[in-house]
């Protein structure tokens, strides 16, 4: 499957009513899983149904390879049965009154093939997804796991260049949903298919795709692999989006900046002039450590002291609550904390694990490297 | 989150400045809805119903202010001149009193009545039924239901077997007969179309308010009691007021359906020249009075249309009160301690009064010879199946009679026909209502076919017979064929038919239909593979139901039929009318005994609740 594009697409309901896509630019390469992520709202779904033709465009256009199927300034649409794609459904929307077999064989039929390679094709994804021993079967008599394999199925045995997973594994328990997971990254590989995958979970996101899209509110917020979402989000969304517990953001630069903003402001105005004044920075929780005994704060470390109002046990981990009169911080830990909360602690952060932010919100990317400088002096 | 505004460095693409042109926009419109024939079906249908539906309720409006045949003389102005003739002599003249006003306050009164009657009687049933231990509530909640599958016109034969008295002529009432002459305001008139109306429409109440109750959630209850409320309080102050919504609601829809009742008043208000104005209106039509028909009409419609709106409202009022339901929602039942047994006596006589009395009484008048003489020479079969009896007309039993069967073919071939075709069109009207991306014209096909629900049957046959009576542009004149009843039927049952339709289609939700397109299936494709065999058991309701409505409706086809295309409904009151009144109420028999088995059949099968099927 060549790659599909999307450029300046746009959907609103009625001229006057707010953007739910607006002016989207968006790449999917061949082989590609991608995971469209945000909050409910964001438009991720939309996009999805744009993409398979279920839904028009209000403006702008989707290319598949160098073929124009979507474009309202060219007056072209192309159906979604034209489009040759393949879209499993969040409530899966299998076909009530038919057999799984023949829920499977559904568009092999319709695309007239023999029956010899039709029967041969049904068996093989029926196989490969563990669901031919439920071949006559109706589909109010599986459970959601398996009615989600067969939804799966169906759209595996067209083999179509593009698969479109509309939230799939919500509707399943905690179980299976580790299940399916890894069951799609072996789809992924063994069927060749790009996929495009719709999900509120960060986690879902970061465990499939090879290149996540961000996006709130209609529009894209950053594009590009897990490890860039995390680790350099764009913009203050992302940060605060990604990630659990949630980022630690202070906001700076306002007269009514608390005690510990402050600091965070005067210590990045010490490594670099032009740190003065800016927005706010972000610091991930994980990249925080304690200490009950000042002394041993790393120099050149982000620093201060706190009282903790919070052990928070997670199984495996722990979560503290640190607090002054003003701020809150959370840290995570994997080791067993020996403090009790009211007890004074120090807290430290490496330079180069502080994100930056200016007023509107965006990264400061040149900050990265003299905070990383700063580190090596 | 708030400080995002700007898409990220991802997209390369510079923000294009002009939006689309509106000629692009509208020629991509067009290509959208063009290429599946889901808007052609839509506006196909439009305009169908447009003529079917709009067309004669405007015609019966026109002729309400336009001269008429053969009054051009008298008026001094040509054929289909305004005038304000009509309108004068229906509400002003002499004889508008007649015509009109008194009419207008029997339909009032009698209405009246049949509300207050059966909210005494239904609540209490409702409650009995919801919400207490009371013995055999299950066997009751279906039971007390079956006066609404009869033809209401069932008690009024029974009631008029039982109580006519000398006034008319004729076989005489079962009291009559034992030599107790029941006064005429017992025999006719008011008092038994109220009390005949009120059992019919209990089961409204029944439904309606027992659905309020059984969603009742104790712990609203429990909540109070815990701050310290009395049961009198409870009742009073939380009980009652959450479930006002469906008291009016009740309230208004037996008065829309006490509007457009003909048969009743018809069988017992005649020998006493009680008159509602459903029967006015059949007088005026009957003499011929079109442009007077067309006033009384248009004002039966605007009733109708007002009351209706009422409804909507106060079910626009209800949903304030909808209280979240959850888990938690509980039904509690009430102990009746000693009251048991007599409250169940009570639904037990309720039941016996409202079915099992009429339905014995028609029947023993059918098999015996001189009324209320119960000895066994008087028991015979002869009005069944009897052969060379000595009357006039209808020689033989009803049974055996050709023109039973001849009535019986043609209501199996006019309300079949009609139902199926408006079934399939319901269904057709449900898809293009949810999928169209036309959205004005959802709009449009949504309410005009809910319109003939604001009208009653005897006002929406006026207003056929106005429209079709004479030859009109490539229409021929349709009085006195089976195509203008079977035409009026599709019309007056499209709103259950669209409703089930449209109800149909969301349920099943765009999903299975996308999820075929987006493996290759076109519009055709998609119709016949997936939503068709899917909506297969709906179809079937909306066939059955509206089937079942029609074989015990009366008002359409009194006014359109004639003795060639007599239905079973028409022929039996044919038969009321030349005084064969067992023939008549063995013909009613057979009526109650399709719809009853009708509705039970069409319950099993489609496993619907019986409050679903209500409306029709």
């Amino acid at each position: 499957m060549p790659t599909i594009n999307l450029s300046g697409a746009q959907k609103n309901y009625g001229v006057n009513s707010a953007n739910a896509v607006s002016n989207l630019d968006l790449e999917i390469r061949d082989g590609e899983f991608m995971c469209l992520l945000g909050p409910s709202g964001c438009g991720k779904t939309t996009t999805l149904r744009m993409i398979a033709g279920l839904e028009n465009l209000s403006d702008g256009e989707i290319r598949i390879g160098e073929r124009v199927v979507d474009s309202v300034r060219a007056g072209v649409f192309v159906p979604p049965e034209k489009r040759e794609m393949g879209l499993v459904f969040q409530s899966y929307a299998l076909w009530p009154h038919l057999t799984i077999e023949r829920n499977t064989d559904f568009g092999l039929r319709l695309r007239k093939l023999p029956k010899e390679e039709r029967e041969q094709r049904v068996e093989k994804v029926m196989q490969a997804l563990d669901i031919a021993k439920y071949r006559d079967r109706y589909p109010s008599q599986l459970s959601g796991g398996q009615q989600q394999r067969v939804a799966l199925a169906r759209m595996l045995a067209v083999n179509p260049g593009v698969l479109l997973l509309d939230e799939p594994l919500s509707n399943l328990d905690a179980r299976l949903r580790l299940e399916m997971r890894a069951e799609l990254k072996r789809i992924h590989k063994e069927f060749k298919t790009t996929i495009v995958f719709v999900t509120h979970d960060q986690w879902e996101a970061m465990t499939l795709a090879t290149t996540i899209a961000v996006m709130d509110e209609g529009t894209l917020q950053q594009m590009g692999t897990p490890n860039d979402i995390y680790d350099r989000p764009a913009n203050r969304f992302v940060a605060e989006f990604v990630g659990s517990p949630p980022i630690n953001i202070l906001t700076v630069g306002s007269p009514a900046a608390s005690e510990l903003s402050r600091a965070a402001e005067a210590f990045l105005g010490a490594r670099h002039p032009s740190l003065r004044g800016i927005g706010s920075i972000g610091i991930r929780p994980e990249a925080i450590g304690y200490l009950v005994n000042r002394e041993h704060v790393p120099a050149g470390s982000f620093s201060g002291e706190m009282t903790v109002t919070g052990v928070l046990p997670t199984g495996g981990s722990w979560i503290l609550e640190l607090r002054n009169d003003s701020d809150t911080l959370f840290l995570t830990t994997s080791a067993l904390p020996h403090v009790e909360t009211g007890s004074k602690v120090s807290f430290f952060a490496p330079p180069e694990a502080l994100h930056v932010f200016d007023k509107d919100g965006q990264r400061i990317t040149e900050a990265d490297a003299l905070l990383r400088k700063n580190m090596l002096n | 989150m708030a400080l995002v505004t700007e898409t990220a460095k991802g997209s390369a693409v510079p923000v294009e400045a002009m939006a689309p042109t509106t000629w692009q926009r509208w020629r991509y419109r067009m290509k959208v809805a063009s290429r599946e024939p889901t808007t052609l079906i839509g506006v196909l249908t439009a305009l169908l119903f447009t003529y079917l539906i709009v067309v004669p309720i405007i015609s019966i409006v026109l002729d309400a202010v336009r001269v008429q045949f053969g009054h051009e003389r008298r008026l001094g102005k040509d054929f289909g001149d305004l005038t304000l003739y009509y309108l004068d002599r229906a509400f002003l003249s002499p004889v508008s009193v007649d015509l009109f006003w008194r009419p207008l306050l029997n339909t009032l009164s009698v209405a009246m009545g049949a509300i207050s009657l059966s909210l005494l009687i239904g609540t209490v049933l409702a409650w009995l039924i919801s919400r207490t231990d009371m013995f055999g509530r299950r066997w009751f909640a279906t039971a007390l239901i079956v006066p609404y599958m009869l033809p209401a016109w069932t008690f009024a034969l029974a009631w008029t077997t039982l109580f006519k008295n000398r006034t008319v002529g004729g076989q005489p009432g079962w009291f009559e007969a034992m030599g107790l002459t029941p006064p005429d305001w017992v025999a006719y008139g008011r008092f038994p179309i109220i009390v005949i109306l009120a059992l019919h429409y209990t089961p409204f109440v029944i439904l309606l308010f027992g659905s309020a109750l059984r969603r009742f959630d104790s712990q609203l209850e429990d909540s109070a009691r815990i701050l310290g409320a009395k049961r009198y309080q409870v009742a009073l102050q939380i009980i009652l007021p959450l479930m006002r919504p469906a008291l009016l609601s009740s309230m208004v829809l037996i008065f829309a359906k006490c509007l457009g009742e003909f048969g009743v008043p018809y069988v017992l208000g005649l020998p006493v020249k009680f008159e509602v104005l459903s029967t006015s209106l059949f007088r005026s039509i009957a003499s011929r009075q079109t442009g007077v028909a067309g006033v009384v009409a248009a004002s039966i419609m605007l009733i109708g249309i007002i009351t209706l709106m009422i409804d909507a409202r106060l079910v626009r009022e209800a949903r304030r009160f909808v209280t979240v339901g959850s888990k938690g929602s509980m039904n509690r039942q009430s102990r009746l301690g000693k009251y048991r047994l007599p409250a169940t006596g009570f639904a037990a006589l309720i039941f016996l009064l409202s079915v099992g009395l009429p339905l014995l009484t028609l029947f023993l008048s059918t098999v015996m010879k001189l009324p209320a003489q119960f000895t066994l020479d008087n028991f015979t079969l002869d009005y069944w199946i009897g052969r060379d009896l000595h009357t006039v007309a209808l020689q033989t039993g009803v049974l055996l009679s050709p023109d039973l069967w001849a009535a019986a073919k043609n209501t199996l071939v006019i309300v079949g026909l009609a139902s199926l075709t408006s079934g399939i069109l319901g269904l057709l009207v449900g898809y293009v209502v949810i999928r169209t991306p036309v959205k004005a014209l959802s709009v449009y096909l949504r309410q005009v076919t809910f319109l003939p629900y604001l009208v009653p049957g005897i006002a929406f046959a006026a207003a056929y017979l106005s429209l079709f009576a004479v030859p009109r542009g490539p229409m021929p004149a349709l009085y006195g064929t089976v195509t203008i009843l079977i035409l009026a039927l599709i019309a007056d049952q499209m709103p259950y038919a669209s409703r089930a339709g449209i109800s149909a289609m969301t349920q099943l939700g765009k999903d299975p239909e996308e999820a075929a397109q987006i493996a290759g299936a076109g519009w055709f494709r998609r119709m016949i593979s997936i939503v068709i065999p899917i909506q297969k058991g709906s179809l079937v309701t909306g066939v059955l139901l509206p089937f079942i409505s029609g074989i015990k409706g009366l008002s359409l086809f009194v006014i359109l039929a004639v003795p060639s295309t007599d239905v079973l409904t028409t022929y039996s009151l044919r038969l009321v009318d030349y005084h064969y009144t067992q023939a008549a109420n063995a013909v009613v028999l057979i009526i109650a005994a399709i719809a009853y088995l009708g509705t039970l059949a069409a319950q099993k099968l489609t496993k619907t609740n019986l409050a679903e099927g209500l409306g029709s």
